[in-house]
């Protein structure tokens, strides 16, 4: 029952709105900027009366950067689109590796699993930049230098080790029983995980699969390194338009905004199972 | 093409004819002054390719790596002459510059050889040559079967050209005999000062001519101007902080980094000489510097200059240049001048920053590669880069003498040629060369900033920078 008095409750509401507008400001102020021209951005004082222009959204789409003294093309659509096809498929990968050997780990102990678990765990504990070097010269002689294959491969660095730690928590929060019970009706273990297994975890792989998601896109230091200028992410791209002749804030503020949509979209897309994911297993029978 | 225009151009291109000259006569036959441009970098091209065999390595391909920037668009803009001069094909990968060096750096230590040549800053070669990254570039500079006959490599300013230059010796005199020319200037950036002229005037300044005047100025001018400052220097805790306008002024003073006894460097800073300009520098940020100061970079330097928040900056001539156009709030008001800091001096000595290209080491065909760095650093594309793009400062005494260039610049940025004229004689890097550059660099700019907030007195911070220098100089066996 709610026992709240109506002030009680304006308090909250406020107290709720406060909060909101402190962590949505600076996405609010980011959003305002990509309307504005340099000028604009740049007059001194601050102003939050000014003319709203497409020009910074037409510049990225069009590739053209119109820099203090010149025009200069860039590349940021190519760089979402990379972002795209890195995140994706290695996320997609790391679901289709990590979510049979989350099961596995979570239902079938046997000797060295542990040992399998914590070194699949341990990939997260390495700095980029140790691992790097000497891959960089693995790729160029297996051809893996400047592919997507061989970039979301390195991803699975990231995506990997976080999908089957997480989803196998998830499959150790199910009940076996229920399994059992599907089992001695007859089917097999792999029908079991694909028709028992999995739709009891699904909003805890979607969960992960997000967190991935989201560790993935800002990623920075893999394609800087292992990968030519055109298979470059969103994280590099939107450097370029900070320029010797001067910053674009401006086209800056358009790339970020452009570059959250895709993960925020997906992540309201995907807030029903992420609260179902995340509260799975928080109460117990 | 008519014969006219071109016989007058081949006249030029022989030496037959004078610049001024060529452009009175085209001007003569109704050829505009970019119609004319474009007709003499034609012909040149055919000239170039009349006495030299540019043919050699047609076929071949190299890969660039290269940093954002105007001199990359002037060269990418110019490229199909190469391709067409030469037959070879060339790819590149451009990074943003906030990630231009890990890039570099990586695929140097790795030993790749997907990139031939890359664009580099002559300091960073002080790492990449004697780690064995890059090669001496004497060795196809010097070599007539390789380089084009109209290279000429003395054209280079020869303060620019010594300052690529070094022997691998700690300590070693930049230019000196025995140096390796490890890259190739390509453009360079002079620091100056740049200034607002109509907040000068409003304030009743003069351009300061030294540091007393520049201390004075930029306090005047701030207080005359509700919402500036007088003066943008750079700040953050980098290297980058004391290789402009601190080391050109703390230069001219005859005052130095680290001195060098036989082979064994000592830090200098804390001399009474050194002493003295740090207590003004350190004033002057107190008193007209930038608030957030140290966080300034080259880019908040050039911004605010660019927005009407600075009065006037010592920084890189070309941040001025460019702050003076595009939507700049400021574009057309800004204004150039040398700066000589000690009233002593005959003429300034600006530090510079040379942007310049180097071949990998581990590039699998060097004479090819030769190829383009000797076009992309040649008289043609300089003077094609200079009139057409922004490929300012030019690094070869012969576009400096082009007219056209200089009335591009005389008409839209007024005093930058007599700025040039000025102090180009003094203009080279001034610090030691050795391989503790970028920490001992980075130290000097963490004590400015402990001084400018009043953390430590100045003496005593150079007492303690000296010392804390000295003491890695001899960790690492050069004390």
């Amino acid at each position: 029952m709610d026992h709240m008095s109506p002030l009680e409750r304006i308090l909250r509401a406020i107290a709720l709105a406060l909060v909101v507008l402190f962590f949505m400001f600076p996405i609010f102020w980011i959003v305002l900027m990509s309307l504005q021209t340099n000028e604009t951005i740049l007059r001194s004082p601050p102003s939050m009366a000014f003319v709203p222009t497409f020009k910074n959204y037409a510049a990225i789409i069009a590739g053209r950067l119109d820099s203090n003294v010149a025009s200069m093309s860039i590349h940021f659509m190519g760089n979402l689109m990379n972002s795209v096809i890195l995140s994706v498929g290695s996320v997609a990968l790391a679901l289709v590796l990590g979510v049979p050997a989350a099961y596995a780990f979570a239902r079938h102990k046997f000797k060295g699993s542990e040992d399998i678990a914590f070194t699949l765990l341990s990939f997260r504990f390495a700095p980029p930049l140790l691992v790097l070097l000497p891959l960089t010269l693995y790729f160029q002689s297996l051809g893996l230098a400047n592919t997507y294959v061989g970039l979301i491969w390195v991803y699975q660095l990231i995506c990997l080790p976080l999908i089957l730690w997480i989803v196998r928590g998830y499959f150790e929060d199910i009940s076996p029983d229920i399994e059992h019970a599907y089992r001695i009706a007859g089917h097999g273990w792999f029908a079991t995980f694909r028709k028992i297994a999995l739709p009891l975890a699904g909003p805890g792989i979607a969960a992960a699969g997000l967190l991935a998601f989201i560790f993935a896109w800002n990623n920075f230091v893999f394609a800087l390194v292992l990968a030519s200028a055109d298979k470059q992410p969103v994280t590099v791209g939107a450097l370029a338009f900070v320029t010797a002749s001067g910053i674009q804030y401006g086209q800056i503020a358009a790339a970020i905004v452009m570059s959250i949509a895709p993960t925020l979209l997906l992540a309201l897309w995907a807030q029903k199972y992420l609260v179902e994911g995340l509260s799975l297993g928080a109460v117990k029978g | 093409m008519h014969e006219k225009e071109k016989d007058l151009i081949s006249a030029f291109l022989s030496g037959g004819m004078s610049r001024r000259g060529l452009i009175k006569r085209l001007g003569a036959l109704g050829l505009t002054a970019a119609s004319a441009g474009t007709l003499h970098n034609l012909m040149a091209t055919q000239a170039l390719a009349a006495e030299f065999d540019w043919k050699k390595h047609s076929g071949k391909s190299i890969k660039l790596l290269l940093n954002k920037h105007p001199y990359t668009d002037a060269m990418i803009a110019n490229l199909d002459a190469f391709k067409e001069l030469t037959g070879m094909d060339v790819t590149y990968d451009v990074f943003p510059e906030d990630v231009y060096f890990d890039k570099v750096t990586a695929a140097l230590s790795s030993g790749s050889s997907e990139y031939d040549a890359f664009m580099t800053g002559a300091y960073m070669t002080w790492t990449y040559g004697p780690a064995g990254w890059i090669v001496d570039h004497n060795e196809w500079i010097n070599d007539p079967e390789k380089t084009n006959p109209m290279y000429n490599w003395a054209d280079m300013l020869e303060g620019v050209r010594k300052s690529c230059a070094w022997n691998g010796v700690p300590g070693g005199e930049l230019g000196s005999d025995d140096a390796k020319q490890w890259c190739i200037p390509w453009g360079y950036e002079q620091n100056n000062l740049t200034f607002n002229k109509a907040m000068l005037d409003k304030a009743g300044v003069a351009v300061p001519t030294n540091m007393s005047e520049l201390m004075e100025a930029a306090a005047k001018v701030q207080a005359d101007t509700d919402g500036i400052y007088g003066i943008g220097v750079r700040g953050s805790r980098s290297w980058a902080t004391i290789h402009p306008g601190f080391l050109s002024a703390y230069s001219n003073f005859g005052e130095m980094d680290l001195t060098n006894e036989d082979g064994k460097l000592s830090a200098a800073m804390n001399t009474a000489g050194s002493k003295a300009f740090h207590a003004d520098w350190v004033k002057m940020i107190q008193e007209s510097g930038a608030a957030d100061w140290s966080t300034h970079t080259w880019y908040q330097v050039g911004t605010d200059l660019g927005a009407g928040k600075s009065a006037m900056i010592f920084d890189a001539d070309i941040l001025g240049y460019f702050m003076n156009g595009g939507d700049n709030a400021m574009a057309g008001e800004l204004a150039y001048a040398g700066f000589a800091a000690n009233p002593e001096a005959k003429a300034p000595t600006p530090n510079i920053w040379i942007w310049s290209l180097a071949m990998t080491k581990a590039s699998k065909d060097l004479d090819a590669t030769w190829y383009f760095m000797q076009w992309a650093s040649g008289p043609e594309h300089a003077l094609f880069g200079a009139r057409k793009m922004d490929f300012v400062d030019p690094v070869r005494n012969s576009v400096w003498e082009d007219e056209m260039f200089k009335e591009k610049l005389n008409k839209g940025y007024p005093g930058y040629v007599d700025m040039y004229n000025a102090s180009a004689p003094g203009a080279s890097i001034k610090f030691t060369p050795q391989p503790l550059f970028f920490d001992m660099t980075t130290d000097w700019a963490a004590m400015l900033q402990r001084m400018v907030a009043k953390e430590v007195p100045v003496d005593e911070g150079l007492d303690q920078l000296a010392a804390s220098m000295n003491k890695q100089l001899a960790e690492a066996g050069l004390r």
